[in-house]
């Protein structure tokens, strides 16, 4: 019983990678964003990104 | 003149109890084995009578306890296990001394005229339905002990010695209260090996498990049966013969997603390069505004995934990309911010270095269309000239999911082998041979 639904369980594992890889998912942080103005292409200033200032590490030991 | 008919044949009859009084207290006393038991118990003054003595002798003579628990079967109930009729004609409760604890269990005794008698055991809601062997067992010498019956190995989990503490209808032994025997288990779940060791006598009897409700429903007993108390000693496992079967199905569909791995790198993905641009800046404070964008390019093919990858030959310093991959039609973007920093040195623990001069980042489900991308560095105040490299593939594989995938099939097959592993825990702890020794336990055997 168990084994046979494991045998189910990892079928799905296998169809759901399968449906996250094809549909291009991605497991990174990015922003999603609508109707940005054209002339940005020709104005790059006028848009300001959501991460800008979102780092400030200096790193080092 | 013609012959009359024969009778026509009668049915069996239904096998009647046969009712005598006590010779010591007068009290009826009913017979349910057909003279095939040996001893009876009168329930009024549980005097122990000689069954096999017309004047039924008085063997023994006992006294029970206050508020003692009769049988939870009551003695006269008809049921009907695998198959065949039996009836209840006695009980009695026999215990064990361990560590100073002593523990109680119980045993009915069941009959049926033509199949004879069987038994039926239950400690704390474990029941076994239980029979007399039809053959020896054979001993196999090991540590801890075996042995061999109808071509079934059983280990060995206890011996101790039992006492009889109570007594209550017929019995086709000469019981006494008090008596004790040598009783040894050896298992092999469902089923448990006993022997019982009662002077030069060694009898052998094959136990199987049984669960209160099957033992409930046989018997047709009102209600529900006493709920069962932890592990018993040839209780069925719940993922019995499972583990192996979900290791051998883990196995296969790691293969499978091995596979699946190789036919999106090889056949599906495209992980095509639709972009690659260098830049540099220039050391010293910014000038103006930062930001700017690159040419256009094409993302062709379905709905898919974007790799942006970013290489900087920071040294001791970083740089901090914001990006925006925006659709020239359509205006939709895709934001994302990237650190690029590499850190290295010597102290007194040798040489170190920390983070990396390359970074990749995947946006999701990207439609196809012309894009380009918004790029605007930040960096420190006071860097040396920072050059880096910007590429854009199409359609590239995340082994993330994969390993993620890996995890998802992983961690059942754990789970299932532990939950196995501590119900056997759990089963030997009561044993003689326990998996795991407790550091007390550990002790006092030193």
């Amino acid at each position: 019983m168990i084994r046979r639904l494991y045998w189910i369980y990892g079928l799905l594992v296998l169809a759901g990678t399968s449906f996250a890889q094809y549909s291009g998912w991605s497991l990174d942080k990015t922003t999603a964003l609508k109707n940005i103005p054209k002339s940005v292409r020709d104005n790059p200033g006028s848009y300001r990104s959501i991460y800008q200032s979102y780092h400030h590490y200096t790193g080092g030991k | 003149m013609s012959a009359a008919p024969p009778p026509p044949p009668q049915p069996p009859t239904k096998p009647q109890v046969k009712a005598i009084n006590c010779p010591k207290c007068g009290a009826a006393i009913e017979l349910r084995s057909f003279g095939k038991a040996e001893t009876v118990v009168c329930g009024s003054c549980h005097s122990i009578l000689d069954a096999t003595d017309p004047n039924l002798k008085i063997l023994q003579t006992f006294e029970i306890k206050m508020r003692e628990a009769g049988p939870r079967i009551p003695l006269g109930k008809r049921g009907k296990l695998r198959g065949v009729d039996y009836e209840v004609i006695g009980f009695q409760r026999r215990s064990t001394l361990v560590d100073g604890t002593r523990y109680s269990w119980h045993e009915y005794v069941l009959f049926n005229p033509y199949k004879g008698f069987r038994y039926l055991t239950e400690y704390d809601g474990h029941w076994n339905d239980v029979g007399p062997c039809k053959m020896l067992p054979t001993i196999v010498p090991s540590n801890p002990p075996k042995a061999t019956y109808l071509g079934e190995t059983y280990k060995h989990f206890q011996t101790c010695t039992a006492e009889t503490s109570y007594v209550l209808g017929e019995f086709p032994w000469q019981v006494r209260v008090g008596e004790e025997a040598e009783v040894t288990d050896l298992i092999s779940p469902p089923r448990v090996l006993s022997s019982e060791k009662s002077g030069d006598e060694i009898t052998w009897s094959l136990g199987e498990y049984m669960y209160g409700r099957d033992v409930w429903a046989a018997f047709q007993m009102p209600g529900n049966p006493p709920p069962a108390v932890g592990v018993f000693e040839n209780q069925p496992a719940p993922v019995n013969e499972s583990v192996k079967g979900v290791w051998s199905a883990f196995a296969l569909h790691s293969v499978l997603l091995l596979a699946l791995l190789i036919v999106f790198s090889v056949f599906i993905l495209r992980d095509r390069q639709v972009f690659s641009a260098s830049y540099s800046l220039d050391a010293g404070p910014q000038k103006g505004e930062g930001s700017f964008v690159t040419d256009e390019f094409e993302l062709g093919g379905r709905t898919s995934n974007v790799e942006v990858t970013t290489h900087a030959d920071v040294d001791n310093n970083w740089i901090y990309l914001n990006y925006a991959l925006i659709n020239q039609g359509t205006g939709q973007a895709w934001d994302f911010g990237r650190e690029v920093s590499y850190y290295h040195g010597h102290d007194s623990d040798g040489n170190w270095s920390e983070g990396s001069r390359s970074d990749s980042v995947i946006v999701p489900s990207v439609p196809p269309g012309t894009y380009y991308l918004r790029i605007e560095p930040e960096f420190a105040a006071n860097h040396p000239r920072i050059n880096y490299a910007v590429q854009v593939k199409r359609d590239v594989p995340v082994l993330g999911f994969f390993g993620l995938g890996f995890l998802a099939l992983l961690v059942p097959a754990i789970a299932v082998t532990w939950r196995r592993f501590n119900f056997e825990r759990l089963r030997w702890a009561e044993s003689d041979h326990p998996l795991v020794t407790t550091s007390s336990s550990s002790s006092e055997d030193d």
